[in-house]
């Protein structure tokens, strides 16, 4: 008996309710960024649009938002979820029988998801807002078990931005606060070694730091070194010798600065 | 090749982000629940719809369930009020009706409005499955008992000339039977018996209709009988036919007569009926009756009279389908409300009075347990509620009520305790607007007394006046530290106080809202949204609903002003509510609208009757401008008043009507308080384009239904002059198109589907803006054919080649990634910050920000911007913007059905309030161009102490040591 009241049920829906209308499924299947789509909350729905209809589909229990009764025309579908973002998709609905013809060999299996192929009545494609509508993106075949097509995830959603927190390690990776800690530590420590090192070695370094600018800077200013008063920090550090450095900076400056100059006129 | 093409896309959306600018700032997680505060609602749960209903059969856990007037369907936890979910039934806000089912030890409900019955997983909220259809659905019932095991649902559908019983397929949802009958009858509705289908309809024409029941098979929906019920015409309207139950061992149809003196009861199947008398005075009868089919068969009559209420309980006898009088609960005085519970065969009935609850059995007439409200509880006013029994031992019971009041709250009562308060009333408001908190009367006062008298005895007073208050100085010097602490800390008292105060940054305002029950609220904006009181302003026929035209709030005397359609008008005090003024409907002509206007004794609400006509007024009150009306579906008037026999009569100056065959759609106008800091641009070249800044104008925006042609129109509202018009091919005039006008540019949002005009092959779809910027004239340091005139006026034509001054318009379209409604702008106190788009998202259910510099027309096109245009902050035109995220002004909160949004500025120039209402309200603050006049929650005082104190102390350690150093160097021999 029971099978009997089955396909008289499918009968009378397909007559009454569904004549020359397509019905389409999409799906969320899992994927990376949501490994378990029952977890998308309740308000998560889809929309289908174009030039005077629009249709509206509530998050299913499957994860699938199912269209019913879309007459043929070229769609815009749009997942609107809360916490995941969605690749937006174009759907050509070709026939009005998109689904019917397909609905007869499932007769006897219930009756949802039933739109299976539909290679030639329904094709859908991603697509992108502000595009031209030709151009379509990839098509979206759809997946073998209930004919659903699968929507694309592109990422959650960020609705906060990070208030700048105070730390004391983000001050201590600054490069600037890093060097001015070297050279802290070279200031108080340098001495102490230069003590404890045998005498031979020590005429030998002291010779050796004469040359180098970097000592008349630590001692600070000195009648005789007058030769190092102009030295160029950010030059000693770019690795220019202090000599070249000075004839080669100006063209450099004026090329750098002409876009702000120009703009102050 | 497509591959190829997506990376291109890709790229391109990439970019769309990159090009957000530095001002596009999202919402700080600290901030959430500190700036911002949202009423989730659900609307005023109804009588037949809402119940306890357990989710999983598993789980002892059962949640509230309602479909509320509004068309919410939403689950609540009973333990503290909250919503688990929520679903608009039909899609869309609704008008009340619907109906909502639960089947026992099943996952889950079935709802239906309109034509479409659905089903939703009871604890999830997701969707089972939808069924749309031609007729309306007039009844949805559970089929308990089926062949193959699981429930079904039964819909009953009206159709032109037919009713239609179609059985549903629990699960699956695709029809299994139905039983077209075609007829005349008015459906009512749909019941079940273990084996027995009844359809019940009204038979007849109107005034003396006749009951019919149709019995159908339930395997198969084959009529097995047809029984008339003869009613002596006492069934005038389907109104009248107060309960058919269903799923009970023995179902029963009642109506009364229309004296409510006699109940009429039947039970199903039977072609008898019984009579029962009923209180003298009876107003309104309720029957209450357990909804499984394993419950005794017992029903609860309650009848309502003006003063009090009382109770019979029925038992019916199975065999015979006798039915007899059990016992009554007796008439006690005030509210009460009655809801049933069952549990296996028991049947318990819950009364909920006004000071106290009690729970009797269906058996016998003794209370099971009975709880007092602690004594000073407010009065409920119950109008009606639902109640879960629990029997926790022999003797002992529990029971949690949740029950709807007078003042439309939701509250439930566990044991006599209110457990928790649910404010829907404050859902489906129609109309708002803020007002400032009255400032102390006494100080007012004080002020204006000094203000009048002499400089002498004013510098007297004065000087007096702050000797007495000395005598506050010493408890505000104690106050200090406590202040000074607290203000390091963090701890300080910025934020909510529940005291009505204004404080010194303009956050502490009033919201007087307005809803379509007749109800009035005080909400304060600086205590999140805290419903300071609420009253009931407007009595509303049932099933009417009030209809504001306008909300207007005087801050000078601290007054709200209500205007209805009918009439009516209310004027009451902002920070109590407390009527000042009221007229009931009819006594004045049905109005429009109302607009404020300046006159000589002041500015004032001047309503606008129907068809935009204008009455005459007292010369005082005589608007100085011109009044611009709507007189027709499709055609606007501006009128001036002159004096016509000692009286000021409107006189129509100019008349605009778009072409035949375009409607208007849309009026956009200006915001009352729409300062311009600047009358120009500074370009990058430091070339100035000056704004057109015309107060007198609207933005009209027109549709051609046959060509899906959108035609927007910038009127000068005193000449009624067009200043600029232009039109878009391809849009949709079924979808939401709506405008905004402010400072010197307006725009319209709208569904669009069109070839572009420059390239043929080139085709758009989807939610577009479009912006258009006026400017005096084309050219930069030119300021047009008026020059540097200081007066300008519309009707005079300015005497120059060129003609009258026209805006130079400049325009741009983009895309949006969803449709936005509700449009309004950014108000901040001077209009120098920055102004931001704010505009609900529909689909996403959040409210957004959209910076104008976003929206900018002079982006440039197809190209990079120069260096300088890059100054100025544009950046490259893209068609497609990507409504970040981080732009929703609601975050991650999910504000339903908003209606329209209000803005308002505070006393800091970089803070915009705002303020958004419809099914939810929802409230924050917004800083477009970034909180620069405040220090924000991100500045941290501790740290900035913290840092201070560390290099003091690093002075302090390292300059000795320096100073050792240098000296051993001068000392040391050189080498």
């Amino acid at each position: 008996m029971f099978p009997l009241i089955a396909t008289t049920a499918l009968a009378v829906q397909a007559l009454s309710l569904l004549v020359s209308a397509a019905t389409i499924t999409l799906s969320i299947p899992p994927s990376p960024q949501i490994p378990n789509p029952a977890s998308l909350p309740p308000s998560t729905h889809a929309t289908l649009t174009a030039l005077g209809a629009s249709y509206h589909a509530p998050l299913t229990v499957d994860n699938t938002f199912v269209f019913r009764n879309v007459t043929p025309g070229s769609y815009l579908a749009d997942i609107h979820s809360p916490t995941h973002g969605f690749a937006p998709l174009r759907i050509d609905v070709l026939s009005a029988t998109a689904g019917e013809n397909i609905r007869e060999p499932n007769l006897s299996n219930g009756g949802v998801g039933v739109e299976r192929g539909g290679e030639n009545d329904l094709r859908v494609w991603e697509t992108f807002h502000g595009n031209n509508w030709e151009n379509k993106g990839e098509e979206i075949r759809p997946v073998a078990v209930g004919g659903a097509f699968p929507v694309k995830v592109l990422g959650s959603k960020v609705y906060y931005t990070e208030r700048g927190a105070f730390s004391v390690l983000s001050i201590l990776k600054n490069p600037m606060i890093l060097m001015g800690l070297v050279s802290l530590a070279i200031f108080i420590g340098m001495p102490k070694l230069v003590e404890n090192m045998d005498p031979e070695m020590r005429a030998e370094f002291e010779e050796q730091s004469k040359k180098n600018p970097m000592n008349s800077l630590m001692a600070g200013p000195q009648p005789g070194a007058s030769s190092m008063g102009n030295f160029d920090m950010a030059g000693f550090l770019a690795g220019q010798g202090s000599g070249s450095g000075g004839g080669s900076r100006e063209p450099e400056q004026s090329s750098g600065n002409g876009g702000k100059r120009g703009g102050k006129k | 090749m497509s591959g190829k093409m997506y990376l291109s896309f890709q790229a391109l959306s990439l970019s769309v982000l990159l090009a957000l600018p530095a001002s596009v700032r999202a919402v700080f997680q600290d901030e959430v629940g500190h700036i911002d505060y949202h009423h989730e609602l659900l609307g005023v749960p109804q009588r037949e719809t809402t119940f306890f209903h357990r989710p999983r059969t598993g789980e002892k856990a059962s949640l509230l369930y309602t479909l509320s007037d509004l068309g919410v369907l939403g689950a609540v936890n009973p333990s503290n009020g909250a919503i688990v979910w929520r679903q608009l039934l039909a899609g869309n806000i609704t008008d009340g009706g619907g109906f909502l089912r639960a089947p026992e030890h099943e996952t889950w409900l079935v709802g239906a409005h309109g034509s479409s019955v659905s089903s939703w997983d009871a604890l999830t909220g997701r969707n089972v499955w939808f069924l749309n259809s031609n007729g309306m659905v007039k009844d949805v019932e559970v089929m308990e008992m089926t062949e193959r095991g699981g429930k079904d649902v039964l819909a009953l559908y009206q159709e032109p000339g037919a009713t239609i019983t179609r059985r549903i397929h629990g699960t699956e949802g695709h029809v299994v039977w139905e039983h077209k009958d075609v007829n005349k009858d008015i459906p009512l509705q749909v019941s079940t018996s273990l084996d027995k289908i009844f359809v019940v309809s009204l038979h007849g024409s109107l005034l003396s209709y006749s009951l019919k029941v149709i019995v159908l098979d339930t395997l198969t929906g084959k009529k097995l009988d047809e029984i008339p019920l003869g009613t002596k015409n006492e069934v005038q309207k389907p109104e009248d036919v107060m309960f058919v139950g269903a799923n009970s061992a023995a179902p029963i149809v009642a109506w009364t007569d229309n004296t409510m003196a006699q109940l009429q009861v039947n039970v199903l199947g039977r072609k008898t009926k019984q009579e029962f008398a009923l209180p003298a005075d009876t107003t309104e009868v309720e029957i209450h009756a357990p909804h499984t089919i394993q419950s005794s068969p017992h029903f609860l009559v309650h009848s309502r009279t003006k003063s009090g209420n009382k109770a019979d309980v029925f038992h019916i006898d199975l065999k015979n389908s006798a039915i007899t009088k059990a016992y009554e609960l007796p008439m006690l005085e005030g509210s009460s409300a009655f809801s049933t519970s069952s549990t296996g065969a028991n049947v318990y009935f819950t009364r909920v009075t006004d000071n106290e609850v009690t729970i009797t059995s269906s058996t016998s007439h003794g209370f099971l347990g009975r709880w007092s409200f602690k004594p000073g509880t407010k009065k409920l006013n119950t109008l009606h509620g639902v109640s879960e029994v629990i029997k926790k031992a022999e003797d002992s019971y529990a029971v949690r009520a949740a029950v709807v009041t007078d003042s439309d709250d939701w509250i439930q009562i566990v044991n006599g305790e209110v457990s928790w308060k649910r404010l829907e009333g404050l859902s489906g408001a129609v109309a708002a607007t803020w007002a400032e908190i009255p400032e102390s009367e006494e100080l007012a006062r004080t002020l204006e007394a000094e203000a009048h008298s002499n400089p002498w005895s004013a510098y007297v007073h004065r000087v007096n006046r702050h000797i007495n208050d000395l005598q506050y100085l010493p408890a505000y010097l104690q106050s200090i530290p406590k202040r000074l602490i607290s203000s390091i800390v963090g701890s300080e008292s910025t934020g909510p106080t529940d005291e009505i105060k204004r404080d010194s940054f303009g956050f502490n305002k009033l919201v007087v809202l307005a809803t379509k029950r007749g109800k009035l609220y005080g909400l304060n904006a600086g205590n999140h949204g805290q419903v300071i009181w609420s009253r009931k302003a407007n009595e509303t026929p049932s099933g009417r609903h009030w209809d504001v035209k306008a909300i207007h709030a005087d801050n000078i005397k601290g007054f709200v002003t209500v205007r209805g359609s009918e009439g009516e008008f209310i004027i009451v005090k902002s920070d109590t509510g407390k009527t000042v003024e009221s007229m009931p409907s009819s006594l004045f002509p049905p109005v429009n609208d109302a607009v404020m206007v300046d006159s000589d004794a002041g500015p004032w609400l001047l309503p606008i009757e129907r068809d935009g006509k204008l009455g005459d007024v007292q010369l005082a009150w005589a608007p100085k401008q011109t009044v611009v009306t709507r007189t027709g579906e499709n055609e606007i008037q501006g009128f001036r008043y002159v004096e016509k026999e000692g009286l000021a009569s409107a006189v129509p100056v100019w008349n605009f009507s778009p072409p035949a065959g375009q409607h208007i759609v849309n009026i956009a106008t200006r915001p009352q308080h729409d300062p311009v800091a600047s009358i120009g641009r500074v370009l990058g070249d430091r070339t100035v384009k000056y704004k057109y800044l015309n107060p007198n104008t609207i933005v009209v925006a027109a549709i051609d239904d046959k060509t899906s042609t959108l035609y927007t129109y910038l009127l000068d509202t005193v000449s009624g002059e067009i200043l600029a018009s232009s039109c878009y091919e391809g849009v949709d005039p079924n979808k939401d198109i709506t405008c905004t006008l402010t400072e010197n540019w307006f725009l319209c949002a709208f569904y669009g589907q069109y070839q572009l005009r420059e390239s043929q092959d080139q085709k758009l779809k989807g939610y577009q803006v479009v912006i258009s910027d006026l400017y005096e004239s084309e050219l930069a340091n030119d300021r047009g054919p008026l020059g540097d005139a200081v007066n300008f006026s519309s009707l005079d034509p300015v005497d120059m080649p060129t003609g009258p001054a026209f805006p130079s318009v400049v325009s741009k379209t983009f895309i949006l990634s969803g449709p936005i409604t509700s449009l309004a702008v950014t108000q901040t106190r001077q209009g120098i910050a920055i102004r931001q788009l704010l505009a609900y998202m529909p689909e996403s259910h959040s409210i957004i920000a959209i910076p104008r510099i976003l929206l900018e027309p002079r982006r440039p096109v197809g190209r990079d911007p120069t260096p300088a245009e890059l100054e100025e902050g544009l950046s490259r035109y893209v068609p497609a913007i990507e409504l970040d995220p981080r732009m929703t002004v609601s975050h991650t909160r999910d504000v339903l059905g908003v209606r329209e949004i209000i803005a308002a500025p505070a006393i800091l120039e970089s803070t915009c309030l705002v303020f958004a209402y419809g099914v939810d309200v929802f409230g924050s603050r917004i800083a477009p161009s970034q909180a620069f006049d405040i220090l924000g929650k991100g500045f941290n005082k501790v740290t900035l102490l913290g840092t201070v104190a560390a290099l003091f102390l690093g002075v302090l350690g390292l300059g000795p040591m320096v100073r050792k150093k240098q000296i051993n160097m001068r000392w040391q021999a050189p080498m």
